[in-house]
């Protein structure tokens, strides 16, 4: 951030701050934006208080008549010169940044696909030949323009990381892509801006920034098998997994699970979020899921599993919670 | 479409030469001193009196008059609102605290869609269709609007279709997939919400063209003499320009609703990407109407605020040249920027900067009228008034929201807030200033000349300051709620999320709002019988609405007056007196008929003095037949629909057979001031011709969106066509073509035939003409079902069968209008002499012959050479 | 008067088609750019001379109030010239806005 535009924004930072926000930015994009709309905040007030306070001063403190020869100057210069003179200058700006921001990526790929209502997350690094499959959370190095693919399984989403940069829409039938160049490391919120269904507002994901050398050591760590169950509960829980046929949704790589169809859960409980960002990874929230998803997600195809006993979902939450 | 249906040809021929103005024109400044005759006078007054004479009792519902359609129409408009309002209150309920379960995620999608649906489509659009219709007539002097009965038609449309609409939401069954209604969520979505959005809206767009189409007509056809296009009240420019985007705006949403309404009933796979199709397509159809729409709302309202800043600042406006110029530029610029509506749907950046450009320079027109209205404020003394207050109020707000505009052009800024709440913010900003204040400063301004009664000052002011700050309560801190992540149509939030205190806020503000509104509502009903009549120019006007009679007459003008200056009630002291004494045209009603009197569109010569249609039924039961044609089919009751709309058919027909294009006694008559004029017209100088070419204009613009819709799948899929996939038959569809021709061939030979006198030959021309048009519809059917191609298996078939439907469904209406002519001709409807049925319907055939041969041409050759 | 922003409809028409085909259809960005870039100096031209044309019309006289606001067929002209010749300008102003993308941004993506 240039000196300048820390000094105009920082006592308004405090109110801005948040893991969701376009005003407390992590990335390069968001950062040129934010810095791009405290500008234009700035240029607006002044533009607004000037033609307000006119019109304030001509109908109530001096109304004093002007000649038509000043009123036709006012009509001309405010109303074509400098409107013509501003707006070119900002068009220039503008359409500047807007192949900088969607600069091919270089090194990791993302490829994010919108689900009602989750998001499925492959993570091919540079020559991989196949993709480390994972759900509900995006991991970003820092220091590199990561290139993102975006697909839509049935209805339009839209995929959004405010702290990193803009938007691009996820649209069934197309593949769209953008990339980010995040900056900061932290955890930060991206959330589904494309109306998509029922639990629109329930369609949110992590996003991680992290050191290279921590997205490495972690991305090694997610391409490998799920761990298996090390404690007696958590052996019971891997059971109800199967025999209650979760593994006809879900994946978790390393066990005979294997499907496609819902989230992939190899490392579920390593992910600061559950059930697409709108539970803390906790094993209370966890349980509470399992057992009627529905009360946190209308709409959502998961069916309930209220009619096991609690015992029963306590231990398959102890063995989810054991997927690091 | 079309009322009052008299036209002629454009080369004059004897007969018509007798059809001609006879008399003296301009009136003479002797002729205008004449003195009047006290008894004469009265009697002109009664026979004015008995023809204008509203229904009493419940054929009250009867009237067609367009002071108790526009009333009608604006306070159903303004109950739509209100409706839409409380859906948006409980909405702002719901999103006061984090995680709240007042709603429930699908009723809430079910609000916040209808929330939009209605604030637009039952509210913005037909206010301004209201306000025009009871407005209009008065700023040109004019009696009524050209076609009262499509007025009165228009708005049963609208009742009908806009109760079916929102009445939805109480049986839980309403349309949930947003007002944009995206495919492949809406097209995908169970039950008949769709249906309903998309039938009823339909329904309700279809009615809106034909009140445009009036508008239009009114402004080109029916202005006093004298007021040539420069002179003209700003309002009028306004109607006009607004008129014309309505025609270009909304056709492309009916292709749209068109082709989804297939894909839904039919599971022809326009927008489903399995299958060929493509959800983009409905984004570019519903945003070419969607941002001209926002202008479309806009401009009225801006036009009010150009009549109340002169009277406000008791001088002209200045500028005038340059408010038409920004009017008319912002017209056609809001044409170019409907992809920013699409910024972030990953189109390719050099159009997005093309786009994005493109929405930059429409700030310079809408900056220009802003600073008119600053510059006639500075140069004028202004007296405070109170819609003046509104219309102040309405520009700091909307000087906001056009701030903000700039920034979410720039196509880069709006990645970062599109679908947030800062766009929320945004769009409310522009909409209620560019909207709401300046309308209800409009109604402030213009009551005492709808009821002769005037609003309360003080309730007034109190309303516009709980308005104006509960307003900036609630939107202001939107846009920061949008900035911290907040997205749009979300049913809840987190409390982590520090959306917490922005949102109560918000809500808090909301119902200030909604107070504000609430005192202004009782300010407009509270009953006022105690109160003395208001002054008959209150405000001290300079245009004609002000010359309306105190207490109120249902004749509107009282003689048709020769306009010489924009302001004739502050230039002409002699004005008045010589409108009152029916000095000017048209003062009585000899035959006991309503008349207006018709001018050239250009330079206001007079032309005719043509009748107008009255009092009917007629009206009510063909929009009653026509909203069962469209509401039917929602459940899936095709049988009943088609059975509607032949019943709709028959009630126009009957309409326009009984009351249109009559011959007349005498050929012309005496209008006053020493001119005589015909009492028939034909060709461009007739209204029902404009009628017919404008509502063509729309036509055909649904049209040629079908067929941008085939170029956008060729250029956006690989699959389109598919490789091998069965084409229309080429000999069919040559077929087709000459069919075409030969029928357009045969109805314009019939109209000059039929001119010479040869009846017998215009009839057999004409008959001619309906079995080419049939067999010309039958091989283009045959042609695309021949070689067995199936609509449903991919959008190539699916779009091939939608331009045939669209082509068969005109030939239809071709052929029903070719036998009203030969109907007409049998019963002496139509003569050598009297033929704007036929003239029409060759107009309406240059159209169809148009169509038919570029269909041919996307069936027959674009296919072939794309694969 | 209407003919000028007439020309910035086509120009916009044209131009939005050519980076279609060009970028999607054929991936070239160059040929959009080139093709936008003639569309340009054509609209350009046909506008100044619209914009001339009415210039001439609007019989602009130093010294005049030019209201144009009396109820004569010269005064209608006049107004009509002088609309003419502003929605020039302003059609002018929004070609060349449409075209700056086309400097600035080199590829399609």
């Amino acid at each position: 951030m240039t000196g300048r535009a820390v000094w105009i924004s920082l006592p308004l930072l405090a109110g801005c701050s948040g893991v969701q926000s376009v005003l407390d930015p992590a990335g390069r994009d968001a950062q040129v934006l934010a810095e791009l709309f405290w500008v234009m905040l700035a240029g607006a007030v002044v533009l607004w208080l000037l033609v307000n306070g006119l019109i304030l001063y001509v109908t109530r403190i001096a109304p004093q008549p002007l000649s038509r020869r000043g009123a036709e100057a006012l009509i001309i210069g405010g109303g074509i010169i400098f409107p013509a003179v501003v707006l070119a200058g900002l068009l220039v700006y503008g359409l500047s940044e807007m192949p900088k921001q969607r600069a091919e990526g270089a090194g990791l790929t993302l490829r994010v696909t919108g689900h009602q209502f989750w998001w499925r997350v492959e993570y091919w690094p540079d020559g991989a030949d196949a993709p480390i499959l994972a759900a509900n959370e995006v991991r970003l190095p820092t220091g590199q323009r990561s290139e993102i693919k975006l697909n839509a399984e049935r209805v339009i989403h839209s995929f959004w990381i405010p702290a990193l940069g803009g938007k691009t829409d996820m649209i069934p039938g197309r593949e769209t892509r953008m990339s980010l160049e995040p900056e900061k490391p932290g955890t930060y919120r991206g959330q589904c801006t494309e109306f998509c269904g029922e639990s629109h507002a329930y369609m949110a994901f992590g996003a991680v920034v992290m050191s290279p050398e921590a997205f490495d050591a972690w991305l090694e760590r997610e391409a490998a098998d799920a761990v298996a169950p090390e404690t007696q509960k958590a052996r019971r829980g891997q059971q109800i997994f199967l025999s209650e046929g979760c593994g006809g949704c879900h994946q978790i790589r390393g066990t005979p699970a294997d499907a496609q169809v819902g989230p992939d859960l190899t490392h579920l409980a390593g992910r600061t979020t559950l059930a697409a960002g709108i539970l803390p990874m906790s094993h209370s929230a966890l349980r509470d899921w399992i057992a009627d998803p529905e009360a946190f997600k209308p709409g959502v195809e998961m069916p309930g599993y209220g009619h096991l006993s609690d015992d029963d979902i306590g231990a398959l939450a102890t063995y989810l919670m054991s997927l690091k | 479409m079309t009322d009052s249906r008299t036209s002629s040809h454009p080369a004059p021929t004897e007969e018509e030469q007798a059809a001609r103005p006879v008399g003296t024109y301009p009136p003479t400044q002797e002729l205008l001193d004449a003195p009047d005759d006290p008894q004469a006078r009265a009697e002109r007054e009664a026979q004015l009196r008995e023809a204008w004479k509203t229904p009493r009792g419940w054929r009250y519902l009867s009237a067609v008059n367009n002071t108790e359609v526009g009333a009608w129409y604006a306070l159903s408009a303004f109950g739509f609102m209100l409706c839409a309002g409380v859906l948006a209150l409980l909405i702002r309920v719901q999103l006061a605290v984090p995680d709240n379960d007042f709603l429930s995620a699908d009723r809430f999608n079910q609000f916040f869609t209808m929330h939009g649906s209605a604030m637009m489509f039952l509210f913005a659009v037909p206010m301004f269709e209201a306000i025009s219709i009871l407005l209009l007539p008065a700023f040109l002097g004019a009696r009524d609007m050209p076609f009262p009965r499509l007025s009165a038609y228009g708005y049963w449309c609208f009742l009908i279709g806009g109760s079916f609409v929102l009445g939805s939401v109480l049986f839980n069954v309403a349309p949930k997939s947003g007002w944009f209604m995206y495919p492949p969520l809406a097209t995908e979505q169970e039950g008949i919400g769709p249906d309903i959005w998309l039938l009823g809206l339909s329904f309700i767009e279809i009615a809106s063209i034909a009140a445009a189409v009036e508008l239009i007509v009114g402004v080109i056809k029916c202005r006093p003499p004298g007021m040539r296009i420069n002179i003209m009240p700003l309002y009028a420019w306004y109607v006009l320009v607004v008129g014309v985007m309505i025609l270009f705006a909304f056709p492309p949403l009916i292709a749209g609703d068109f082709l989804f309404e297939l894909q839904r009933s039919l599971d022809w796979p326009f927008f489903d990407p399995d299958r060929g199709g493509d959800p983009m397509l409905w984004q570019h159809l519903f945003w070419i109407f969607g941002h001209p729409e926002v202008y479309i709302v806009f401009l009225p309202s801006i036009a009010i605020a150009a009549m109340v800043v002169p009277t406000a600042s008791q001088r002209p406006i200045v500028g005038y040249s340059w408010i038409v110029l920004s009017a008319v530029g912002v017209g056609f610029l809001s044409f170019g920027l409907w992809v920013h509506h699409m910024f972030t749907t990953g189109l390719p950046s050099l159009s997005l900067g093309f786009f994005s450009a493109a929405s930059q320079a429409v700030v310079i027109p809408t900056g220009v009228q802003i600073f008119a209205f600053v510059a006639t404020l500075m140069v004028g003394r202004v007296k405070m008034i109170q819609p003046m207050l509104w219309i102040a109020g309405a520009l700091a707000i909307f000087t906001m929201g056009g701030l903000t505009g700039v920034m979410v052009a720039i196509a880069p800024f709006d990645w970062q807030v599109h679908d947030t709440y800062f766009i929320v913010a945004h769009l409310h900003y522009t909409l209620f200033g560019g909207l709401v204040f300046p309308l209800l400063g409009g109604v402030y301004y213009f009551y005492p000349f709808f009821t002769k009664r005037m609003m309360s000052d003080r309730l007034g002011r109190i309303s516009f300051w709980t308005t104006f700050i509960g307003f900036n309560v609630c939107f202001l801190p939107m846009h920061l709620t949008g900035l911290m992540g907040m997205p749009r149509r979300v049913a809840s939030y987190s409390s982590d999320m520090g959306w917490d205190w922005l949102n109560l806020l918000s809500s808090v503000g909301s119902f200030i709002v909604a107070t504000g509104i609430l005192i202004f509502a009782w300010d407009l009903v509270r009953p006022k019988r105690d109160q003395p009549l208001a002054p008959r120019n209150p405000w001290n006007g300079g245009t004609l609405e002000w010359s309306h009679d105190v207490p109120a007459e249902a004749w509107g003008s009282r003689s048709v007056p020769y306009v010489s200056s924009r302001y004739p009630l502050w230039e002409d002291d002699k004005f008045l007196e010589r409108l009152d004494g029916g000095r000017f045209y048209i003062p009585d009603a000899p035959e006991g008929k309503r008349e207006t009197l018709v001018t050239s569109a250009v330079d206001a010569e007079p032309q005719g003095a043509l009748p107008i249609t009255g009092p009917a039924w007629c009206t009510i039961w063909a929009a009653a037949f026509t909203g069962g044609a469209f509401i039917l089919p929602v459940f899936k009751l095709y049988w009943l629909a088609s059975l509607s709309g032949a019943g709709a058919v028959a009630c126009v027909v009957y309409w326009l057979w009984t009351a249109t294009a009559q011959v007349p006694k005498a050929p012309d008559r005496d209008v006053g001031l020493g001119l005589r004029l015909p009492v028939y017209v034909t060709g461009f100088r007739a209204p029902g011709w404009w009628a017919m070419f404008i509502t063509m204009l729309g036509d055909a613009t649904a049209f040629a969106s079908i067929v941008f819709g085939v170029f956008f799948f060729w250029t956006a899929r690989p699959d389109f066509p598919p490789e091998g996939a069965a084409h229309a038959d080429a000999t069919l569809i040559a077929l087709s073509a000459l069919g075409f021709v030969l029928a357009w061939g045969a109805t314009i030979t019939a109209r000059e035939v039929n001119r010479r006198g040869r009846q017998r030959a215009a009839r057999a021309l004409v008959g001619a003409g309906v079995l080419c048009t049939l067999g010309a519809a039958g091989a283009m059917g045959l042609a695309l079902w021949l070689p067995g191609m199936a609509p449903s298996s991919h959008a190539y078939p699916a779009t091939m069968y939608a331009l045939g439907v669209w082509v068969g469904a005109h030939s239809g209406a071709g052929v029903v209008m070719l036998l009203y002519c030969l109907a007409g001709s049998w019963a002496g409807k139509l003569t050598p002499r009297y033929d704007a049925d036929l003239v029409n319907t060759t107009l309406f055939w240059h159209f169809l012959c148009l169509m038919g041969l570029v269909t041919a041409l996307m069936m027959g050759v674009f296919p072939r050479l794309a694969s | 008067m209407v003919l000028a922003p007439t020309v910035w409809a086509f120009h916009f028409v044209f131009c939005y088609a050519v980076m279609s085909v060009a970028c999607i259809k054929l991936g070239a960005p160059d040929i959009a750019r080139l093709g936008v870039a003639a569309l340009t100096v054509i609209a350009l031209g046909i506008i100044g001379f619209l914009g001339w044309r009415a210039w001439v019309q609007w019989n602009f006289r130093p010294g005049d109030n030019y209201k144009h606001d009396r109820p004569t067929e010269s005064q209608r002209r006049e107004f009509l010239g002088h609309g003419g010749f502003l929605l020039s300008i302003v059609s002018a102003v929004g070609v060349i806005f449409d075209a700056l993308p086309i400097f600035i941004i080199e590829s399609c993506i």
